[in-house]
């Protein structure tokens, strides 16, 4: 059964031990940076970065609100990077996970194009740009952990419960109690739909507009709109095909005739 | 901490004050959240609005150092609007007992001020009860005007929602708001948590802080159940532990007092001094003759005093952290041990602090990483040709390199195994200490002055084939046995004073004991290595997991969880109650539950005498007498009263007593302090943590991952104080005291606004202490710019309120 990961924004205390556990588990080097004045070092997701917390405080006249949002790839459905790769390099699996192949299977077909970067609606994957021989790099939903059945090694380090691993069906019908029973969330579960729905799934109970996190998108999957297109292609192909053959016939024919009635025509006298 | 961490899920109501739990407490806000979702309100009292705050559902500002006015006006507004627990007050406090008539109080200043030799005390005579013979005498209505009740509602009667206003620069409305929420846990069945820290404790009135969060908690009656309590989350992760273990300089073990030759030359002297007549510090000499008989053995006989003649002790002066470096820069100490401490960083005026450490002779440093008091001769701006000063640094255990027990805040000793070896000739601190007797007594055996209670002290812990010293050995003398045949005691009630018991610390006795009627092989361990996870009553009290002193007691008080009739104040969370014939409860009675000769159960009117049997007079204490043996005598007054900060913007708009007239100053070079009203430092300051970076960073500025969350000291200000300055985000900053001054960088944020005292608006400075010129990460030492003076009663520095200025680099 697909996993998935409940991120309830209200419980998050910014703490980063997902962060550190993120890093921790999967090898991943500290890189230096600089004071940031929003505490949220380092400042985006990259190569060695494949989870952030970001700090979001916002100021509504004297009033003030701060919440903390873990980033991280929303492990899509119907994953636009796994669409957009020619090499197939990225794939969805049973458990949920999308993962890149090269790292997990070990079965090198990535040619370095990064379409996937562009393609992605979250901006998640990311190049190692300081390598001599570069590969694609994000967050992989603890692949080897959750098909032994463990949970995601961030999950294992949140303090307060504020993500929740499991079947991914009953995390959205969990996520709907929440909302539901409490009138202080927003009445909406992120990731259900958005994109065609993903693994992670967000609830909050501040706007999520406020959060950074892009809402006014569509509910189609990536993937789908190419597939709007190109679903036409075998009619496109077989018709185009039965529609020059038509017009060659035709135009066979009509030269054909033409050459008939050119030599057959009466010639007619000059005058 | 009166309750335990578990049990804040029961709590209805929090008011956390001078905490900051989502970053110095994270496990805390676990199941600070658990009772959230379930509803609970929370309300967060802080200069700055911080992680914790961003969960409130009230944040309420203030500013730093006006606790007192803040907690107050809730007590005055609680009995204004009559929102207190009558019955609570009534018979678990000593609101109904009578002051002497000589007790007075004008314009900030109690009755007994003295001055000798220009320096300022209370002669605390006139705060006693009235008593006919032995005993005190009470006015059950309440209405005599000399009771403590009556002398109370006076005193907070000066702190109107408007005057607090005025001082906190809190506004008006958050603070009806605030109080109004808070004194819902007034209502019987209705639990509130009162959660503080070292923004309570970190003033030149810190104690009176905490007394006046205890006044808030017993009003609405909320000391002793389930969800209520008064909860200082420790500093450190063992702290508690090291105070038990008589880290303090006034405790020996298990807060038995340290003698003073002044008071106690001999051991008879000193059980009568220390000794009430009730209260269950009346067993005091049980306990300290045990404590002698671990410490001296056979040696120790009736006849010697136990060898109390052999304990070193103090002349009747202060040997705090801070009169050590005093005693440094005088030259009166000559070496210096610095275990798993790094003053230089977290000592206050710090910069001082660590001048007065080039007059050492030597110094041993203890610590996982050569830290910044360990390399003090070459900090930067130091010379190291001209520093004297030899120093010995011993590469010391981490944590998961050493087994042993920590005790947290909810009292829980909790046995830790290795998981690692330590690396290189690190060496658990255990065996540093082993080691370290064992080079003394050997100085020792070829003679010297006093050898007797160096070569006569219990060292028995080792063990054979081993090079680490026998834990087993040492937790069985910690814990208290039977001198005969080595019998390990399962309570302290088991204690004499005839020396036929040995205990090292009273008040863990029973957590190295295995129950004999367990039956779970699991579980028939030592106490304090038990995980039981069974929680019966569903009150998320788990009695077998580990071991909390005292006696595996997980919530203290626990009478007044009851009313004084023996039935629960909420039926719904019923914690202790008398069924008809007996007391039940899944914890362990805090009261004479059975009598001590018949065994009898004592029924509720018996029990509701003395809820507090800590205390000589059984009650809880809104006015802290003065006679009490055992009961701490506050040195600035039976009751808080506001005091500004020593360093303060302002002038004192509650009375004419600007600061604590008692608070400890010092001279010559700690003595620099900058004038009420300062314009050279005109902001207040306050220090702070951050997550990332745990105390000194010692261990976490060498962690990469946290570097790179956290990597670089700063200064928080607000906008408008940026806008004033000219500074922007990141720019480079100059933050001076009238001590020193330091360079970071600067963070502008609307989490720290101006707040209006007396009409002017007041600038806030929020600064992180945690950083230093060694490690990963390095900056400047936030503590060098803080002020050298100190709470009377225990000597806590005031990190968290005092003077700066700022410029741009």
């Amino acid at each position: 059964m697909p996993k998935g990961v409940l991120v309830d924004v209200s419980r998050c205390i910014g703490c980063r031990s997902c962060q550190v556990a993120c890093k921790s588990w999967n090898d991943l080097p500290a890189t230096p940076t600089v004071f940031s004045n929003n505490w949220d070092n380092p400042p985006s997701l990259n190569a060695t970065n494949w989870t952030r917390v970001g700090y979001h405080l916002i100021e509504k006249g004297d009033q003030l609100k701060w919440r903390f949002v873990k980033t991280q790839c929303m492990h899509c459905e119907e994953p636009a990077c796994e669409s957009a790769c020619f090499t197939h390099s990225f794939v969805k699996t049973e458990s949920g996970a999308v993962i890149y192949k090269p790292t997990e299977l070990n079965q090198d077909y990535c040619v370095g194009c990064r379409y996937c970067m562009i393609a992605c609606p979250f901006s998640v994957p990311k190049f190692e740009w300081d390598k001599a021989f570069p590969f694609v790099r994000k967050c992989k939903f603890c692949y080897d952990r959750i098909k032994e059945g463990v949970e995601p090694a961030c999950v294992s380090a949140c303090l307060t419960g504020c993500l929740k691993f499991g079947e991914k069906e009953e995390l959205l019908a969990e996520a709907h109690q929440r909302i539901d029973s409490n009138p202080n969330y927003i009445k909406r579960v992120y990731g259900e739909k958005e994109y065609g729905g993903t693994s992670w799934m967000y609830i909050s109970d501040v706007p999520f507009e406020d959060l950074g996190f892009k809402t006014n998108v569509s509910e189609k999957s990536i993937p789908s709109y190419s597939w709007d297109i190109l679903k036409w292609t075998p009619g496109i192909f077989v018709g185009w095909g039965a529609i020059l053959t038509a017009l060659y016939t035709y135009n066979k024919r009509r030269a054909e005739v033409h050459h008939e009635e050119e030599m057959y025509a009466p010639v007619q006298d000059e005058e | 901490m009166t309750n335990h961490f578990e049990d804040y899920v029961n709590s209805d109501y929090f008011l956390i004050i001078g905490a900051n739990p989502a970053e110095a407490h994270p496990m805390a806000m676990r199941h600070i959240g658990k009772a959230k979702a379930k509803g609970a309100k929370i309300i967060v009292v802080d200069p700055r609005f911080t992680k914790t705050a961003a969960h409130a559902d009230i944040y309420v500002p203030l500013r730093p150092g006006t606790d007192i006015p803040f907690l107050y006006g809730l007590i005055n507004y609680a009995i204004q609007n009559d929102l207190y627990q009558h019955e609570y007050v009534l018979n678990y406090t000593n609101a109904s007992y009578l002051i002497s008539p000589d007790y007075s109080f004008a314009d900030g200043v109690f009755s007994g001020l003295e001055e000798k030799d220009g320096k300022l005390s209370y002669n605390n005579k006139s705060w006693s009860y009235q008593t006919d013979g032995e005993d005190i005498q009470k006015d059950p209505t309440l209405q005599d005007p000399q009771c403590v009740w009556q002398i109370m509602k006076k005193h907070v009667s000066r702190y109107d929602i408007k005057t607090v206003s005025n001082v906190t620069g809190t506004p008006e409305d958050t603070l009806k708001k605030a109080y109004a929420l808070y004194c819902k846990s007034g209502k019987p069945e209705v639990s509130g948590n009162l959660i503080y820290v070292l923004g309570i404790t970190q003033h030149s009135y810190g104690s009176q802080n905490t007394r006046a969060t205890c006044m808030v908690q017993l009003l609405l009656g909320n000391v002793g159940l389930p969800g209520g309590g008064l909860n200082p989350q420790r500093g450190q992760s063992n702290v508690q532990g090291a105070c038990d273990m008589g880290m303090l300089w006034n405790n020996v073990t298990g807060y038995l007092k340290v003698p003073d030759a002044t008071k106690h030359a001999t051991y008879e002297e000193y059980l009568k001094a220390e000794t009430p007549k009730t209260g269950y510090w009346s067993n005091t000499p049980k306990f300290m003759t045990s404590t002698l008989k671990a410490w001296y053995g056979e040696k120790a006989t009736k006849e010697n005093g136990f060898c109390y003649d052999w304990l070193p002790k103090t002349e009747g002066k202060s040997h705090s952290h801070m009169d050590s470096y005093a005693g440094l820069e005088e030259g009166e100490i000559k070496g210096v041990f610095c275990w798993a401490e790094n003053p230089s960083v977290a000592g206050p005026d710090a910069y001082h602090e660590v001048k007065a450490l080039e007059k050492a002779e030597w110094m041993v440093c203890v610590d996982v990483f050569e830290n910044e008091t360990a390399a003090f001769w070459k900090r930067p701006g130091a010379n190291p040709a001209d520093i004297k000063t030899e120093v010995f640094l011993l590469p010391a255990a981490h944590i998961y390199e050493k087994e042993g027990t920590r005790t947290n805040s909810s009292r829980d000793v909790q046995w830790r195994w290795k998981s690692v070896e330590p690396p290189g000739q690190a060496k658990s601190d255990l065996w540093i200490a082993d080691r370290l007797f064992k080079a003394i007594r050997k100085e020792y055996a070829s003679g010297g002055r006093f050898t007797d209670p160096i070569m006569n002290l219990t060292w028995n812990y080792d063990k054979p084939g081993q090079d680490e010293p026998d834990l087993e050995k040492i937790a069985i003398e910690l814990n208290g046995f039977k001198v005969e045949d080595g019998t390990v005691l399962g309570t302290f009630a088991d204690l004499k004073d005839d020396g036929s018991t040995a205990c090292g610390v009273w008040i863990y006795a029973g957590y190295y004991y295995i129950d004999p009627k367990e039956t779970d092989p699991l579980l028939k361990v030592p106490a304090t290595k038990r995980h039981g996870t069974e929680d019966k009553t569903g009150l998320a009290i788990y009695p077998k997991w580990t071991f909390a002193w005292p006696l595996n007691r997980r919530i203290v008080y626990n009478r007044c969880s009851s009313n004084p009739a023996g039935q629960p104040w909420n039926p719904k969370r019923p914690y202790i109650f008398w069924d008809g014939a007996k007391w039940v409860t899944p914890d362990v009675p805090d009261f004479g539950a059975k009598d001590a000769k018949t065994k009898e159960p004592n029924p509720p009117e018996k029990t509701a005498q003395a809820p507090f049997i800590m205390t000589a007079d059984g009650q809880a204490h809104f006015f802290v007498p003065s006679g009490l043996i055992s009961t701490s005598q506050m040195k600035e007054g039976p009751m808080p009263e506001h005091y500004e900060p020593v360093e303060s913007p302002v002038k004192n708009p509650i009375s004419k007593q600007q600061s604590n007239p008692v608070a400890k100053k010092w001279k010559g070079e700690f003595s620099k302090l900058a004038e009420v009203g300062s314009k050279d430092f005109p902001y207040v300051a306050t220090t702070v943590h951050y997550i990332e970076h745990y105390q000194t960073g010692v261990r976490t500025r060498n962690s990469p991952y946290l570097v790179e969350l956290m990597p670089e000291q700063f200064a928080t200000i607000s906008p408008s104080l940026a806008k004033q300055l000219g500074i922007k985000p990141g720019d480079d900053i100059i933050v001076s005291s009238a001590r020193a001054e330091i360079n970071c960088k600067a963070n502008v944020l609307p989490i720290v606004r101006p707040l209006v005292v007396n009409g002017s608006p007041v600038e806030i400075v929020s600064l992180p202490w945690s950083w230093g010129f060694m490690g990963l990460s390095k900056g400047a030492i936030g503590n060098e710019l803080t002020p050298f003076v100190a709470c009377p009663n225990v000597t806590v520095p005031e990190y968290k309120a005092f003077l700066v200025n700022i410029r741009k680099a």
